[in-house]
């Protein structure tokens, strides 16, 4: 997105320029000096600049004006092209995403809006500046008057209108098809059937009597003050159009495409762990808090074991429920998908991490067979797919490391290498299953652990390597 | 400018035409009635090129025709504001000159003739630039463009202009003859 700043001056210009003594009152209200409400354009105007997507009655709160009243000058606005709206029905869950959205754009905490938790549904409207169409809004209304300055002085495209000198009725061109006479070559008055004279004088048709070429002459230094009048008190917005042209023009797309991508951005900038957002507090409990001293006291116990088949099982099962946390590639793909199918992933989301503390709880998961997260189990694959093909590669950067005897290498980055690297060789859905089956039995293994230390010490010289590593990580 | 359009009409067929070509007699009725017409909504209606329906007949009491509600399909020519169009001269006067593209009759203003045609009164009334070059007259074909329209329920008239770019005179009888 490109720099606002200049759209924004582009906006507040414009808004002064052509939107100053606009009024939004309906026709039948009185116009009395108190409703009058010239110049509050300008300030809806103003207000916008310094929002992205904002809800109607939001804005009006803070502008401290009446719902009706912004209503009807956005209405105006929308169809000028200056602002895009948008318009749903929402219950207070919606509402929570947008609050998240902006709370994400605003870089701030979210400030929880606990009074809307009721279920109603409410349309709630929502605006927007609509950069891009307010460049081409602005330019094109400042042709236009240009070229109808030039075109009267040029007297191009004018209807030409005739006057009866005797009786001052007048006719227009488009009337002379009525006017013509078989005698002779002029228009004739309806009336009285005197000869009509051209009226030559379009903008400044007052000085009647005058003889043309006077008339003539007047209109034209008109017309020319006026063009320059324009240029002149026009400049600073031509001059802002002509800064703006090669800049990207920023965009926030439709409404739910800037909450998705809000909020997005805002949990990236937060980091997991403090997310604003239920779906993902949810996660952050699940993945942040929970598992991981499990993840530690796995790995020491399946290097010393020394039962593969067994180790491997168990390290899967970890490194699955880390490899769900991440949120931000469900957020990234989530954004090219509808609504729904959104929704439903973040409902997958919330499920992942509850199996994953089901799983710590030594419970048998239930929620891979549920129909209803067979798309996020779609989803999951390809981003199981996508993450092994990474760790082969990754994995095979750390072996030749290893080989090279590198002593040096951080304990962490060995095990998560380890692990990613069993969890590589097996496939998704067994590891499952058999995390859930493996899982049950590792806390009582996990209790002998010293045992099976000791033993493993001495039966498998080749591990000591790895032994030396996790007796450190696990006391540090 | 041309539209591809179904129109409708009720079509008041005499008793005297009932029997196997009933629908060819409302059809070529039909043609007879609306082609050539003109309404301020569609413009001029140019042929009809199909019969899209023929719904089920009304007989009127008292008179025994009967009303059919015929759908059509049907060229029609709309004229609009800014449209190009290339017309032939039908009279040329002081004031300006007249045209007709088609069923469409377009006046010219002097004003909105190019300052260097003045006009010459005679026999054949016209407009000639100075130097001779280029004349206006009954029978001349120009491009003009329609700056204002005037719209009645049954009638379309134009104003134009050939005083811009690439419009004028396109080719002149004068020169060949
Ligand atoms: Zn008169």
């Amino acid at each position: 997105m490109g720099s606002i700043e200049p759209f924004n001056r582009l906006v507040k210009l414009a808004a002064r320029a052509f939107y100053d003594d606009i009024t939004t009152k309906g026709e039948n209200q009185p116009k009395t000096g108190r409703s009058d409400n010239r110049g509050i354009a300008v300030v809806i105007l103003d207000a916008l600049t310094r929002r992205q997507w904002v809800r109607e009655e939001d804005l009006a709160k803070d502008l401290k004006l009446h719902t009706k009243q912004l209503r009807r000058t956005l209405r105006f606005f929308e169809e000028e092209k200056l602002v895009t709206r948008d318009h749903r029905k929402e219950t207070a869950k919606g509402a929570k995403i947008y609050n998240a959205a902006v709370a994400a754009t605003a870089d701030g905490q979210q400030t929880g809006r606990e009074g809307d938790e009721k279920l109603k549904m409410h349309t709630h409207s929502y605006c927007c500046l609509d950069y891009a169409q307010i460049y081409d809004v602005v330019r094109y209304r400042l042709h236009r008057m240009k070229k109808k300055l030039k075109d009267e002085l040029e007297s191009k495209n004018t209807v030409q209108e005739y006057i009866c000198p005797n009786c001052s009725k007048r006719y227009t061109a488009l009337d002379a098809l009525r006017l013509i006479s078989p005698y002779d070559e002029y228009f004739h008055c309806e009336s009285c059937n005197g000869v009509l004279v051209a009226e030559s004088d379009k903008l400044a048709a007052q000085e009647l009597g005058d003889g043309d070429d006077n008339a003539r002459r007047r209109r034209h230094e008109n017309l020319k003050d006026m063009l320059t009048k324009m240029e002149e008190q026009l400049k600073p917005l031509i001059d802002q159009l002509a800064r703006v042209k090669d800049l990207p023009v920023p965009e926030f797309g439709s409404l739910q495409a800037w909450e998705l991508r809000a909020n997005a951005a805002g949990r990236s900038v937060n980091g997991d762990l403090n997310a604003n957002d239920p779906s993902k507090s949810s996660q952050g409990l699940g993945f942040g808090g929970t598992p991981m001293p499990y993840v530690g006291e796995t790995k020491v116990e399946v290097a010393f074991s020394g039962i593969d088949q067994k180790g491997e099982n168990v390290k899967s099962a970890n490194s699955s429920a880390p490899m769900k946390v991440l949120p931000p590639w469900m957020i990234k793909e989530g954004m090219n998908l509808t609504k729904e199918q959104r929704g439903e992933t973040k409902v997958e989301t919330k499920g992942g991490s509850l199996t994953a503390s089901e799983l710590s709880d030594d419970k048998k998961s239930t929620t891979a067979n549920d129909d209803a997260k067979n798309i996020q189990d779609e989803y999951v694959k390809a981003y199981y797919a996508a993450l092994l093909m990474r760790q082969r590669e990754q994995e095979e950067a750390v072996k030749k490391e290893q080989e090279s005897g590198n002593a040096a290498m951080s304990n962490e980055a060995y095990n998560t290498s380890t692990e990613r690297q069993v969890g590589m060789k097996s496939k998704r859905e067994d590891d499952y299953e058999g995390d859930d089956n493996e899982w049950e039995e590792a806390p009582p293994t996990g209790g002998t652990t010293e045992h099976f230390k000791v033993k493993d010490l001495n039966v498998e010289a080749e591990a000591s390597e790895d032994d030396e590593d996790d007796i450190d990580w696990e006391e540090g | 400018m041309f539209f591809h359009i179904v129109l409708e009409r009720n079509m008041q067929l005499h008793p005297r035409h009932f029997g196997r070509d009933l629908r060819d007699k409302l059809v070529a009725k039909l043609m007879k009635d609306v082609e050539g017409t003109c309404s301020g909504r569609h413009g001029f209606i140019v042929a009809i090129t199909g019969i899209e329906s023929v719904g089920k007949g009304l007989i009127r009491d008292g008179t025994g025709f009967v009303t059919f509600p015929v759908k059509y399909q049907c060229v029609v020519f709309r004229p609009f504001k800014g449209e190009i169009l290339e017309a032939v001269v039908t009279m040329v006067n002081k004031m300006g000159f007249f045209a007709e593209a088609g069923p469409v009759q377009i006046f010219v203003s002097n004003h909105l003739i190019p300052d260097d045609m003045e006009f010459q009164s005679g026999d054949i009334p016209n407009y000639t630039t100075s130097d001779g070059s280029v004349k206006i007259q009954k029978d001349s074909e120009v491009r003009l463009k329609i700056i204002g329209t005037r719209v009645d329920a049954t009638e379309i008239f134009c104003i134009g202009t050939i005083k811009d770019d690439f419009l004028g005179v396109i080719s002149d009888p004068g020169a060949t003859s």
